[in-house]
């Protein structure tokens, strides 16, 4: 009897001592890859095409290289098609990168949440891992300003951006789609409020400060749209996403940033719920959070990196927008995501109508 | 009556065999309608009342949102300008089209199709270049002494750029059913002693209506459902109905209000055409006996 019980025991303790060592080797390391795990296999990984998803693709292919996985490029996301595929139970995105909120939106319903002892999260910035995603990149949403119009005395903060008497001048705003929460906050700031205690009410009073920019204000619809609007100058104050920003600055508008309190704003690497090789979504996912792809990723699209130790070899325009900085990060802005989690419906519905002119 | 019986008979057993055939030959047309249309068009009806519950609800939001109402209206009056611009526009050129010799004709006819068969994205984004601020319109402006007008971003640059995709939709039509006007009609009004004004209004402009009807109609229904140009080309005070259904279905996945939209859209123009069609009917009955 005692000696079995021992026995047992040593079973329990070897067994212990096994499966340690069996997760010290599988933990995953960011950017690793095992030679062939996932050949014969076939990934359908989703982004918004351009620069960008070619960027993300060519920081995926080491992964393919070494995986053998056999990668499919679609897009461009949208959530609704996303919703078509899960409901239907025929799921064909493995992998999509999304906007800022809606993972966190439709987290554990199109989304699934994620576990994190199958990603090395480490080595990304603090705080953006959400429940059901992780980043794919940062940028920012940053404030441009004519030089030639405000001279010697440019605005300094989405403060002086919402003052027109301050500072008279067409405004040119994101309106592409979904608001901008952390815009919003900035506003009611303007207003007098405090963003952190802002409450569904005060949306309102926010959405109230824009629409007071009066009826010459320019609701961009595309990046592009606003790029082209610094390089012909027909804004004098313009909401730019970081890449478009420097991109008219090497074109030669003459804009510059007024980087206080600029947005801080990433898109997200997802898992849909239903995906039929979970394991392998998960090896992607590892594997673009690693050091090289992140460079790769910057050096191509200029984005900023999401691993810590990225060094992406970028020259002296683009390195001039990226924003992981020390001081950027300091000056940096960010949403209360919570908060417009819970009131994405009723900020979406009050945003759409101004952006419908009422 | 007997004695003829046997004969009408088996014709008349015959006949309805025959009167299928020519649906029998537009089978695979009714088949691919009811696949592309049809059934999208029951799913949207039955989602706009099944979502979230059964039920009215998605219609009584929609009439509760007063920027609902105001841009579904808007669609109309833009959708109306559209028209009229385009009426106005194809007119004389679908006229030209019928008076000149065969080349120029072709010529005319390549000039209408050319700018069909580009994208309807390009022609909007060659319309930024002409309409903004900084664009070539406004810098002819200027350059000729005037001030700048606001063009892009407001109503009148959205109508515009409309009403060129759509001019097509118009000319064509028109010029079917004025190639088939006899103008010895119009000549017998002139010996007969009619001014040239007076022959075109009471003989030429009734028989050429059709035309019009026709056209106005298929870009008076385009132009309700357009997307891409109000986007581009319009702001904040243009936006048109099929914008709201966007929102409503991408980005809030709230797909029984958007095909409430959906369909509040398809029943108004229903109605609107019923209460057009005896107007139409009329007038092209009066043409007929003129």
């Amino acid at each position: 009897m005692l000696k079995s019980k021992f026995a047992g025991l040593g079973a329990v303790l070897a067994l212990g001592v096994l499966t340690t060592a069996a997760f010290a080797q599988d933990k995953p390391v960011a950017g690793e890859v095992k030679d062939g795990s996932l050949k014969g296999k076939t990934l359908t990984f989703v982004s918004y095409g351009g620069i960008y998803q070619d960027g993300q693709a060519a920081a995926l292919k080491e992964f393919v290289d070494k995986s053998g996985v056999k990668l499919l490029n679609d897009g461009p996301t949208e959530i609704a098609k996303l919703q078509a595929q899960v409901e239907s139970g025929n799921v064909t995105w493995d992998v999509v990168d999304t906007a800022d909120l809606p993972p966190y939106v439709y987290c554990g319903k199109l989304f699934q949440k994620l576990d994190l002892s199958k990603l090395d999260v480490s080595k990304i910035p603090e705080g953006q891992v959400g429940e059901c995603s992780v980043p794919a990149m940062n940028y920012g949403v940053v404030l441009m300003y004519n030089k030639e119009k405000y001279k010697d005395n440019p605005p300094k903060s989405w403060a002086d951006f919402f003052d027109i008497e301050k500072f008279p001048g067409v405004r040119g705003l994101d309106g592409s789609g979904d608001p901008t929460g952390g815009l919003l906050e900035q506003a009611f700031k303007a207003a007098g409020g405090d963003p952190k205690a802002m409450t569904a009410g005060d949306i309102d009073k926010a959405i109230d400060v824009i629409r007071k920019l009066g009826p010459d204000t320019i609701y961009w619809k595309t990046g592009a749209e606003s790029q082209q609007l610094a390089e012909s100058g027909e804004a004098d104050m313009l909401m730019m996403w970081t890449g478009r920003a420097m991109t008219a600055v090497k074109n030669g508008a003459k804009y510059a940033p007024a980087w206080q309190d600029w947005l801080v704003v990433m898109d997200q690497m997802t898992i849909p719920v239903g995906v039929k090789d979970t394991d392998a979504a998960y090896a992607l996912l590892n594997a673009y959070l690693g050091k090289q792809s992140q460079e790769i990723l910057a050096q191509q699209t200029s984005y900023t990196p999401i691993n810590n130790d990225a060094q992406p070899k970028v020259d002296a325009s683009v390195a001039a927008f990226l924003t992981n900085t020390p001081e950027r990060q300091k000056q940096g802005y960010k949403q209360n995501i919570k908060f417009w989690v819970e009131n994405f419906p009723l900020a979406q519905e009050k945003w759409s109508a101004l952006m419908a002119g009422n | 009556m007997s004695a003829l019986e046997p004969t009408t008979q088996p014709a008349a057993a015959v006949r309805p065999g025959r009167a299928w055939r020519p649906f029998a030959l537009t089978l695979p047309a009714l088949v691919l309608l009811a696949a592309v249309i049809g059934y999208p068009l029951i799913t949207i009806v039955l989602r706009s009342l099944s979502e979230p519950e059964w039920g009215a609800q998605n219609y009584v939001w929609f009439f509760g949102a007063p920027v609902n109402l105001a841009v579904l209206q808007r669609t109309f009056t833009i959708s109306a300008w559209v028209t009229l611009v385009c009426v106005v526009c194809a007119y004389p050129y679908a006229y030209l089209m019928t008076a000149v010799g065969p080349r120029i004709r072709l010529v005319l006819v390549l000039c209408v199709l050319i700018p069909f068969w580009v994208s309807g994205v390009v022609r909007t984004l060659s319309w930024v270049i002409l309409l903004q601020d900084s664009g070539v319109i406004n810098s002819l402006l200027r350059s000729a002494g005037f001030t700048g007008i606001r063009l892009i971003r407001t109503q009148t640059g959205v109508v515009i750029g409309m009403a060129q995709v759509l001019l097509p939709f118009m000319i064509l039509p028109l010029y079917s059913v004025m190639k088939g006007i006899d103008l010895k009609l119009v000549q017998a009004a002139r010996s007969l002693g009619a001014r040239p004004s007076r022959a075109f209004f009471t003989v030429y402009l009734p028989l050429s209506l059709p035309g019009v009807y026709a056209g106005a109609i298929i870009v008076f229904i385009l132009a309700l459902g357009f997307y891409i140009t109000p986007a581009l080309l319009g702001g904040p005070r243009s936006t048109m109905l099929s914008t709201l259904v966007q929102t409503q279905v991408l980005s809030l996945l709230q797909w029984g209000r958007g095909g409430a939209m959906g369909v509040v859209l398809l029943v108004t123009t229903f109605l609107l055409l019923a209460l057009a069609a005896p107007v139409m009917r009329s007038r092209h009955r009066e043409a007929g006996r003129r």
